[in-house]
């Protein structure tokens, strides 16, 4: 046999590939909507729990300092990497994680940004104003504090959760 | 607020607050400047995108202006362009920032009634992820105060 004729697939090779390849989908499209609802509610308890590492606790200081930390977002068809922003310090023996996102209608905030109110967070949006709790300052648009993340420490790792709202 | 069947409601409803347009100017070629043309699309959709998710509570981000790439002396033309500006002004939407890549509006920018924004290309084909980033993040927060700055100006005067 020459080395070309090693190389053709035969016709019965090429229906057996193909009939193989065919049979091993469908089955595949079968099994895995089972498998799916089998696993589903596992999968979603994990997610909910995810926390992801953001800074190692040594970092922290009474001031809040900003930091982001990334992680994949699956919405539709799409898969997208989400970037958010947690200022995070201590409180004594706490960890207070809040995050940046106006409650007014969602510009982000920052620390200490408006000269005037050197020890708050400020929107450059309409000028919302909130403590550094995160409880927002009466007169200003936001009606409710910045959301705060659920925090855990593993290892001298910070981990943050969902934000939630503190109302 | 983003261009979208989510966002579009809370834009109508807190219309008071939402007093800026962000434009993106999207040159378009077929010859020669395709892939400059493609370049010029990602960035700047990149870099709105981004100043939405920093600003959303007050800027519209429309959908973007596209337009034939004006060739060698020629300028673009304005007319079309004024009328978006013109139509978003009537809607109460008062500040329009343009963004573009696009250099060949900076000769005209005094025929805009607008705000533009020229911004190099940084071309971002051939950047990992990481680095890729860290170019846009640099890029923006050189852009975030400029927009900050428009919104002051208009507290003084
Ligand atoms: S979005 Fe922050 S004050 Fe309006």
């Amino acid at each position: 046999m020459s080395d070309e004729q090693n190389h053709n697939v035969s016709r019965r090779q090429f229906l057996t590939y193909t009939l193989t390849g065919v049979g091993g989908f469908m089955a595949a499209g079968i099994i895995l909507p089972m498998a799916r609802f089998a696993i589903d509610p596992v999968l979603q308890a994990e997610t909910e729990g995810d926390m992801k590492a953001v800074t190692d606790v040594s970092e922290l200081t009474e001031n809040p300092q900003r930091f982001d930390f990334s992680y994949e977002q699956v919405d539709a068809w799409v898969t997208s990497e989400v970037t958010e922003t947690a200022f995070i310090y201590r409180s004594g023996e706490e960890i207070v994680a809040l995050s940046n996102t106006c409650t007014h209608l969602g510009c982000k905030v920052s620390w200490g940004s408006s000269s005037d109110h050197p020890n708050q967070f400020y929107c450059p949006c309409h000028g919302g104003r909130y403590e550094k709790d995160g409880t927002n300052i009466e007169g200003t648009p936001p009606t409710e504090p910045l959301h705060r993340y659920v925090v855990e420490v593993r290892e001298g790792t910070v981990y943050v959760g969902k934000a939630e709202p503190q109302v | 607020m983003r261009w979208s069947t989510e966002d579009i409601p809370s834009f109508v409803k807190e219309r008071q607050y939402v007093d800026t347009a962000l434009l993106p100017l999207l040159p378009v070629e077929f010859g020669d400047g395709i892939r400059q043309s493609a370049a010029m699309t990602e960035f700047i959709t990149i870099m709105t995108a981004e100043l939405e998710r920093q600003f959303r509570g007050r800027i519209l981000l429309a959908p973007s202006y596209t337009y034939l790439a004006a060739d060698g002396a020629n300028t673009p033309q304005t007319e079309e362009l004024n009328r978006w500006i013109e139509t978003m002004k009537k809607e109460k939407l008062k500040h329009i920032i343009l963004l573009t890549a696009d250099s060949s509006w900076k000769k005209i920018e005094y025929e805009l009634d607008a705000f533009l924004v020229w911004m190099p290309l940084v071309p971002l084909e051939n950047l990992d992820a990481a680095y890729k980033k860290q170019v846009i993040s640099e890029q923006i927060k050189q852009l975030l105060p400029v927009v900050m700055d428009k919104w002051k100006e208009e507290g003084k005067s």
